[in-house]
């Protein structure tokens, strides 16, 4: 599904955020980015859906090389993949069904195909009854799982999330990830940058850590910190 | 047709729009003020350009033969002008003939009867195509023999051409000079809009929306900023012509302006053309330069 090879990106102000980076991810995987605040695992997602584009280097997602894409086929690589964030992005002044039907809306999505999977991605993501409330009258956990319903309404292959649970609290957090794992059940590949230690130990997942734009660890049903699943104890 | 569709792009147009009421009657009252200029400088500059070749038309060259020329200088003098394509008309008049125009023209207020001989040579009235070759074709007839004077309005004749290029000029300038200001301030209205949507764009842009979607109802708000204000310019235009034109003529009843020469359904297509390209181009750019960072 991705395809990471030597890819190095340094800011125009010189800061090198990425240092030849390779990295593989199947379709179907579940995978943490990890690493504290400025490792790169922004800059990495960035790259994959091209909001930023690599110094050197060949990104694949799902057969399209990203790295050379052209500017005027940028948007049909971001309606194969879905992006959540931290502020989760949401227009204040639409409803929870509007914010989703938008990405639908203004990708040319015929009216009668809004009304069948709008729905449908809000009963995924459990929030059917409040989809005529509005963004400042729901929860944090509520907010984020509308904008995932965003994301995932034009049936994306491969769900990018950058710190989607930044802003929650720890039960908000559970149901999120625990609606993330149901997502990749489905066979959406799903990636989550975070630097939540407690998420990453107790799902056991794929774990890529990232420090100084480098990736140092790659383990499968990995901890946070690295080698702890071979009970070694980091002290601090 | 997909209704949905529609109504969800109108409602955007119409929220963008009412988003910035000041701003935007400012664009609109700008483009106003533009195409009111350029519809009176057109409205005019078509009057005038009637008035202008009137007048020039109407100018002929005098040639006057020396009292001792042949018959013979006289036929050369016309088989020439009758080869020249600048020439239009040759009218020949014989001294006889002078006598008796003079006598007609003056009205008894010279009394020709005192007269023991005519005075008069004769004369030979020529008109051009062009007025603009008259200076030429005067000069030709002035190198052939048995002339004796040739006589056209020369400085009218130049003034008037000199004239008009230089007004056509200045109003084309300052006709420019408008369009720009209003296509300035259209942007900058469009802008706002932009800022006010940043936001929205950038979720656009994130789910997949093509650079033509994200513009449309931007490009649409320019359209409709730049149509706006050229239908009040043309109403404006429109009183104009029906209430104070009347009143223009009977204050410069010496000046012949021919209103009739305007084509008054062409000139409002233009001008509505007008003031809609301006809002469209300006909004393009202004949208293009938010993608593009």
């Amino acid at each position: 599904m991705i395809s990471i090879r030597s890819v190095s990106l340094i800011y125009p102000n010189g800061v090198r955020a990425l240092d030849n980076v390779s990295l593989e991810i199947g379709k179907g995987d579940f995978v943490f980015l990890v690493g504290h605040s400025g490792t790169g695992k922004s800059s990495l997602l960035r790259l994959l859906y091209k909001e930023t584009v690599p110094t050197s280097g060949e990104i694949t997602v799902d057969g399209i090389r990203v790295d050379r894409l052209k500017r005027g086929r940028i948007p049909a690589l971001r309606r194969h993949l879905g992006v959540v964030f931290q502020d989760f992005k949401l227009l204040a002044e639409k409803t929870v069904w509007e914010n989703v039907a938008f990405a639908m809306q203004v990708t040319g999505a015929h009216s009668k195909e809004i009304m069948r999977e709008v729905p449908r991605a809000l009963d995924l993501v459990g929030l059917s009854h409040k989809s005529r409330m509005f963004p400042g009258e729901l929860s944090g956990g509520e907010q984020q799982r509308t904008a995932i319903a965003r994301a995932l309404v034009n049936h994306p292959k491969l769900l990018l999330c950058d710190e989607p649970t930044g802003n929650l609290d720890p039960s908000n957090t559970t149901e999120i990830m625990e609606l993330l794992l149901r997502i990749n059940l489905k066979g959406t590949t799903v990636v989550v940058a975070t630097h939540n230690q407690a998420v990453v130990d107790r799902m056991r997942r794929r774990v890529v850590r990232l420090e100084d734009g480098k990736i140092v660890t790659d383990e499968e049903r990995g901890y946070y910190y690295l080698g702890l699943g071979q009970g070694q104890v980091l002290s601090g | 047709m997909d209704w949905g569709k529609v109504k969800f792009f109108l409602g955007e147009v119409l929220r963008n729009f009412t988003r910035n009421a000041g701003m935007q009657a400012t664009a609109i009252g700008t483009v106003a003020i533009t195409i009111i200029l350029l519809g009176a400088f057109l409205f005019v500059r078509a009057t005038l350009a009637g008035l202008g070749s009137d007048i020039l038309n109407q100018i002929e060259i005098s040639v006057y033969f020396t009292n001792d020329a042949t018959t013979a200088q006289e036929d050369a003098l016309r088989s020439t002008l009758a080869h020249d394509p600048r020439v239009a008309t040759v009218q020949f008049v014989p001294r006889k003939e002078g006598l008796a125009e003079l006598r007609a023209r003056t009205n008894g207020v010279i009394d020709t009867s005192l007269l023991t001989e005519n005075p008069l040579p004769d004369k030979m009235r020529v008109r051009v195509h062009d007025p603009a070759s008259v200076p030429n074709v005067a000069a030709k007839i002035r190198k052939m023999k048995g002339i004796g004077n040739v006589v056209y309005p020369q400085t009218v004749v130049e003034r008037l051409l000199q004239l008009g290029g230089v007004l056509r000029r200045i109003g084309l300038v300052v006709i420019a000079v408008f369009l720009l200001v209003a296509g300035i301030i259209i942007s900058n209205t469009i802008r706002l809009t932009v800022f006010a949507r940043r936001r929205e764009i950038s979720i656009m842009q994130l789910v997949g929306a093509t650079h033509m979607y994200i513009r449309a109802p931007f490009i649409c708000e320019g359209l409709l900023d730049g149509l706006a204000g050229s239908l009040i310019a043309v109403a404006v235009l429109a009183g104009a012509r029906y209430m104070l034109w009347p009143k223009l003529l009977l204050a410069l009843p010496w000046v012949q302006l021919n209103a009739s020469v305007v084509n008054g359904p062409v000139l409002v297509g233009q001008l509505l053309l007008v003031g809609g390209f301006i809002g469209v181009i300006a909004s393009w750019i202004s949208v293009g330069r938010h993608l593009r960072t």
